[in-house]
């Protein structure tokens, strides 16, 4: 594999990877999920008009007419978005797509692991651990086999801020996938035996996962960026959070947290919303309430700048990781950050970052800057691996770049080839059932306009060379970044 | 457990409506490349993918990694392109490349804009036709290729072990070495091996051109026949495929390297599919291991895991789709309280079972469903399925067999599983690693 980039910063690798391929099969997937991540992060600042609601019986639709400057395309481009509320305030999104007799969904609820108790970091992440684990009416081994038996492929998984229940069905068993949807999220069985199960096993991952040069700088990262608050910590947890986490934490969470009022299912695949809203309302009427806490109110960190750490461990590479505050989801800098995020280290080989450190020097395999849009302010990272000896030339090389370009270095004709990049891309980035789902979710869950895919395109477009200069003055001086350094402590 | 209704042979029936809806066509060009298209008009995009008949395996002693320092190469200019400049005009037509190279194929793909691939296409053949290798971008990028194996490797242990098992698992089969190469041989590689290596893979009877997407076939053809059907004809010779000798008896091996907790790790020698020459034993492998492995009520991690808590975490894996034999392998992670020989015990304790204790129908059933299942769950990505067309062609099954593989499956009884579990899952023909975690100072 030419290129590939690891994911997000609280990745916890837990499984060997035993791959005939030189390359990672699942690095097509990485940055699709990165782009996709970044990509749903614009918001709230498109427009704040109000998500029009559906009264029951009638479905509005919105066709989004995304593209159709762009492309000249036989085939449709443009996902429809269809949206209801159900009488519990559940909001629903759905793509219908017919090539393949399959659907895919997500539900997502505002119990991501932001929510997890001060030094019990991982809560969120056992909760969803419980709820896929078995039911009230069905014990482990009942519920495992009553999954397999359907074929049906369905978990929880926590982000940040969502608590994520995932389903994918052949088309056919849609009926018993929402069974076992509703089965999990309302009736929860809390078997005391399997808690203590899935608490040891976690622990003995998390301390596994402290193995990766990764998990310790994105521990070391978060803590530094946000402190004890809410994202100051890895989703996973870690081996000591997680010893002091007790079932009636869990418990406390669920009951706070998992409600239908500021949760959004989001669907896509070969169904329609007139299929679809009854095979819903008769398994999660039964479900109400609102949260406790709003799913998008955080409070915001305190910054901290220039700050350097040096984390042993004996490695060949050194992991650098440069950090800083970026933005929320709702921000207004949104596009300009995004675009120049991908000048700068975002886009693969198109990017100054991968031309100046790998392309130029032959530094690192891979370098590469990201930001998290989130409820609350998202981190910004920049990392790359290198041989420990030449650490830091390559520091030195980051620095410089992103000296220039806040400094006003901009090239035009990068930045044209970066925009062409992202708008050209556009329909690829929707084109199975697991990505429009992820989308829509991100839509759903953060209150997005539904006409934003069309307004993407044209807001790419519109960042200006002036737009990017201003953006990288304000986030890009090497002076206000934080340097995690993972590996080996002398070597010269 | 009545209110989950079982759906019968629907998946079945799905899955054959579907090879009825997204046709595969082929072309072959006189000069041996081949073409294969599947038309999905659903959203105006395309997987355009190069497969090469070549890969680690093709390699000599002392030269392992040419085949992946070959495919970095390939994005450091051609007559008509300088360095780099390749994925940037990817790039600007919004799509996307990338390429991966294993031990039986390399690969090169793109996802562009329905609109470009013929662009595409014609940019993919000059630079297979008219590569620089230049030694200046060889000297920066070998450095590249090191800090990719320091990363996945040197600093992994968990990978690094896995990399010990297979070397001491076979003895001829090229599977025994990494795709990436061994440190050892990246060091003293040079350029006129990487062109030696160009010469003689990278000719048309190698390559097979995969496009998924919202393309027309009949046009394609002709694009193909213009690009890559245009270049000389030159034979190739059969690919290095040796006969692994049957093995003789346990083997183990011991990796001690800096780690948390140690990982214990099986690997078997297996065959793999054969169209039809053991349809059956290698669909029952493939049932077999996901009854071990696959979904939820997995075997291995319902005894080992969840019962007899003997590991945080264990897995079971089976490629029916190589070239001469898999190698087969169930690992457990164990925690630090936990002890390798008690999981070692306990994985052949569990495959005892399997191989011998009665499998209910219903489990049968529910392995078939899965793995049909998942190969329609594939259908979701169009990199998936080119991938799995580009594979199937390149290792020798062609892709219009998929579904005699769904056939096999569908077809394999209890008595099959037990059969290959008994034959070929034994501890005497197994190769065992432990990483052992070194004491940090």
């Amino acid at each position: 594999m030419r290129f590939y980039s690891p994911t997000s910063m609280f990745k916890q690798d837990k499984t060997p990877r035993h791959s005939r391929e030189s390359g990672n099969l699942s690095s097509h997937t990485h940055w699709k999920i990165l782009w996709l991540s970044a990509f749903a992060g614009m918001t709230k600042q498109l427009t704040l008009l109000s998500i029009p609601r559906v009264t029951k019986g009638g479905c509005l639709s919105y066709m989004l007419l995304i593209l159709s400057l762009c492309f000249i395309p036989t085939a449709q481009a443009t996902p429809n978005i269809q949206t209801a509320t159900l009488n519990n305030g559940l909001r629903v999104l759905l793509v219908e797509a017919h090539n393949v007799p399959m659907v895919s969904m997500q539900l997502s609820m505002p119990a991501g692991s932001r929510f997890d108790p001060a030094d019990k970091a991982g809560t969120s992440s056992m909760l969803a651990d419980m709820l896929s684990d078995h039911t009230a009416q069905h014990n482990q081994q009942a519920w495992a086999d009553a999954l397999d038996a359907q074929a049906v492929r369905f978990g929880l998984s926590s982000s940040r801020d969502m608590l994520n229940a995932s389903l994918t069905v052949v088309k056919d068993t849609l009926p018993a996938g929402l069974d076992i949807l509703s089965e999990a999220i309302l009736h929860p069985g809390w078997r005391s035996e399997r808690f203590a199960s899935l608490k040891s096993n976690n622990i003995a991952a998390a301390i596994k996962s402290e193995e990766s040069a990764n998990t310790l700088a994105a521990e070391a990262t978060a803590k530094l960026l946000y402190g004890d608050a809410g994202y100051g910590h890895p989703v996973g947890g870690t081996a000591k959070s997680l010893q002091a986490i007790r079932m009636q934490d869990i418990q406390a969470l669920y009951q706070a947290q998992v409600k239908p009022q500021g949760s959004v299912l989001a669907v896509s695949g070969d169904i329609t919303l007139k299929e679809l809203l009854p095979l819903l309302n008769a398994r999660l009427a039964t479900w109400q309430g609102k949260p406790k806490h709003p799913a998008l109110q955080v409070a915001d960190a305190p910054v901290l700048t220039a700050q350097q750490q040096h984390l042993a461990l004996p490695t060949s590479q050194m992991l650098v990781q440069f950090s800083r505050l970026g933005i929320a989801r709702s921000s207004h800098a949104f596009f300009p950050l995004f675009v120049m995020n991908h000048y700068l280290g975002g886009g693969g080989f198109s990017s100054k970052l991968m031309e100046e450190v790998r392309e130029k020097r032959g530094l690192v395999y891979g370098v590469y800057s990201y930001f998290i849009p989130l409820a609350g302010t998202g981190p910004m990272v920049i990392t790359l691996q290198t041989k420990a000896s030449q650490a830091e030339q390559a520091i030195q090389v980051v620095r410089q770049v992103m000296q220039e370009m806040a400094e006003g270095t901009i090239d035009s004709q990068r930045l044209n080839a970066i925009k062409k990049n992202l708008t050209g891309s556009f329909a690829q980035r929707m084109d199975s059932n697991r990505e429009r789902v992820g989308l829509l979710a991100m839509i759903g869950f953060y209150h997005m306009p539904l006409n934003y895919l069309q307004q993407w395109t044209h807001a790419v477009n519109a960042v200006t060379v002036a737009d990017v200069q201003n953006i990288a003055h304000t986030y890009l001086h090497p002076d206000a970044w934080n340097i995690i350094q993972v590996g080996p402590l002398k070597e010269k | 457990m009545n209110r989950f209704h079982i759906y019968g042979a629907a998946l079945l029936l799905f899955w054959s409506g579907m090879a009825q809806a997204s046709t595969i066509q082929e072309a072959s060009f006189a000069n041996g490349v081949k073409l294969v298209v599947q038309e999905d008009h659903s959203a105006p995009v395309a997987m355009v993918q190069v497969w090469l008949k070549v890969g680690g395996r093709d390699e000599v002693p002392g030269k392992t990694g040419l085949a992946h320092v070959f495919e970095h190469m390939m994005f450091k200019g051609s007559d008509a392109l300088k360095a780099g400049e390749y994925s940037k005009r990817i790039a600007a037509m919004g799509g996307r490349d990338n390429a991966f190279t294993s031990h039986d194929f390399t690969a090169y793909f793109e996802t562009v804009p329905a609109k470009q691939v013929d662009t595409v296409l014609h940019m993919e053949a000059e630079r297979f036709a008219h590569l620089s290798l230049r030694q200046k971008d060889f000297a920066k990028e070998i450095r590249v290729i090191m800090e990719e194996r320091r990363m996945r490797t040197e600093d992994d242990p968990n990978s690094h072990m896995f990399e010990e098992l297979s070397a001491a698992a076979l003895r001829l089969h090229p599977y025994r070495n990494p795709v990436i190469g061994w440190m050892q041989d990246l060091e003293h590689l040079d350029i006129s091996e990487v062109r030696a290596f160009y010469k003689q893979h990278y000719v048309a009877r190698n390559a097979t051109v995969v496009v998924v997407g919202d393309v027309d076939f009949k046009h394609l053809k002709h694009i193909v026949q213009k690009t890559f059907g245009a270049m000389p004809d030159v034979a190739v010779p059969p690919r290095f495929n040796p006969k692994e000798p049957e093995p003789l008896g346990a083997k183990r091996v011991e990796v001690h390297l800096p780690a948390k907790s140690p990982v214990l790790a099986i690997t078997i020698p297996v065959p793999v599919w054969e169209p039809g020459h053991n349809d059956t034993q290698a669909a029952a492998l493939a049932v077999a291991t996901y009854m071990l492995s696959g979904g939820r009520s997995a075997l291995l991690s319902q005894r080992l895991v969840k019962e007899q808590h003997k590991a945080f975490s264990v897995s079971a894996g089976y490629d029916p789709f190589g070239m001469g034999l898999d190698l087969w392998y169930a690992y457990g992670m164990l925690g630090n309280t936990q002890s390798a020989s008690d999981l070692e015990a306990g994985l052949w304790s569990v495959m005892h079972e399997l191989g011998t204790q009665k499998i209910t129908p219903q489990r049968l059933q529910t392995a078939k469903r899965n793995i049909i299942a998942s190969h329609i769950f594939a259908q979701d990505s169009l990199y998936l399925r080119a991938k799995t067309i580009g594979r199937m062609e390149t290792v020798g099954i062609g892709a219009q067999h998929l579904d005699d593989w769904i056939q096999a499956i569908q077809s394999v009884t209890a008595d099959d599983v037990h059969t290959v579990v008994q034959q070929f899952l034994q501890p005497k023909r197994a190769t065992t690693g432990v990483l052992i975690p070194e004491v940090q100072s």
